[in-house]
């Protein structure tokens, strides 16, 4: 007789007080990378670049992490880009969701990564790592992002060339899908991409790119400064940190949604 | 390690925090606010957004000494989910130093 092990996700009832939502398309990266979009509960609010706690049933227990949520506000279903952790308590089974899958979503979206956070300014930078893309690829398709700032500048930063793919392909998507590109004046969004395994056009660590002035090289823009740039940085806490201390130096203030400034930061939430 | 409130809070509760915890791991006594360690994902949102600078990173070496206080009272006090109207003299209190012995180990009344 065949064993059959059943999803984790379907077994039991599901807590109260929370969304289940239906699993719409799972797409892989990489061995440690996949996004999956899914169904948007009718009257679930949230603001571009925001998180939200997403999980699964294990063991008859709903266990949950924070995600960000990379499809825009506007959007009709959820996107979000995850890492895959060897062992992890979550993605070892999230990773093998499959399309009419559900998974569950608690009902408070939070977060700093948003317009909100941030006083008005010139170019919005955009300093991420790994999955740290997430927001911003809900902010860069955002209309109120584009209205708010002549210039966007994504950056991605990964190990390896692979692990770019996902950033490439959305702003790609976005540059040539007829509703985006009509909507959007998406001449303002730069991609800039660095890894620091492999060899590549640009190698480095964002923070030595930034520090030696070779970032704003390839940009052909100056250097940061709080009068015309508002950053926001999502990444490991190590690239969190340190692109924190460039900014500080650089005079960069703090924002918060109830105290808008210069910059924001949010941990990637890896396992 | 998650957050930590500190006496920052004590006299001021501004609430913000409230707002956006994405658990809703934070609880009320009558004049300070606490957060449920077990509870906390350490997202950090809350940190930036008090007004009184009251809550700390748990790897900063002064947030030990709080996360007692925070664990006792999360499992006294009840748990607040939405943002109110902060205590009425909470702009003279913001800033001031040592106000532990000014708080108050009573829940906090229910709206």
């Amino acid at each position: 007789m065949n064993i059959i092990t059943k999803p984790a996700s379907t077994e039991t009832k599901i807590p109260d007080g929370v969304f289940q939502e239906t699993v719409l398309e799972v797409q892989h990266y990489t061995e440690t990378l996949f996004k999956f979009r899914t169904t948007r509960p009718d009257g679930f609010r949230f603001r571009s670049g925001e998180f939200v706690m997403i999980g699964l049933m294990i063991d008859g227990k709903p266990l949950y992490r924070a995600y960000s949520i990379a499809s825009p506000a506007w959007g009709e279903e959820l996107e979000f880009y995850s890492i895959k952790v060897p062992n992890g308590p979550l993605t070892s089974h999230l990773q093998k969701i499959k399309v009419g899958d559900k998974i569950l979503m608690r009902k408070k979206p939070t977060g700093t990564l948003v317009i909100d956070a941030l006083s008005p300014g010139k170019r919005l930078y955009m300093f991420s790592t790994g999955t740290g893309i997430a927001p911003f690829a809900s902010l860069i398709r955002d209309i109120e992002t584009y209205e708010k700032f002549d210039e966007l500048i994504l950056t991605h930063t990964c190990r390896e060339i692979s692990e770019l793919q996902y950033g490439i392909d959305l702003v790609e998507e976005i540059k040539n899908d007829e509703m985006l590109s009509e909507l959007l004046d998406t001449s303002k969004l730069h991609h800039f991409t660095s890894v620091t395994r492999e060899d590549y056009k640009v190698c480095g660590r964002i923070t030595d790119l930034m520090k030696s002035g070779e970032l704003f090289k390839h940009l052909s823009l100056p250097a940061l400064d709080p009068k015309n740039d508002r950053a926001m940085i999502c990444g490991s806490t190590a690239m969190l940190k340190d692109t924190q201390l460039i900014l500080e130096k650089s005079d960069f203030i703090e924002g918060a949604n109830n105290r808008p400034a210069d910059y924001v930061i949010e941990r990637a939430f890896a396992e | 390690m998650t957050f930590v409130v500190n006496d920052k809070c004590i006299k001021c509760k501004y609430t913000d925090c409230v707002d956006v915890c994405p658990v809703d791991c934070f609880y009320e006594g009558k004049n300070m606010l606490v957060i449920n360690p077990d509870e906390c994902i350490d997202c950090g949102v809350c940190e930036p957004e008090c007004p009184a600078d009251a809550i700390l990173d748990g790897n900063d070496p002064e947030a030990a000494k709080w996360i007692e206080l925070n664990t006792k009272f999360s499992t006294i006090w009840p748990v607040i989910t939405e943002k109110k109207e902060p205590l009425t003299d909470a702009e003279e209190w913001n800033g001031v130093d040592d106000k532990l012995k000014l708080l108050s180990e009573e829940a906090s009344q229910a709206a």
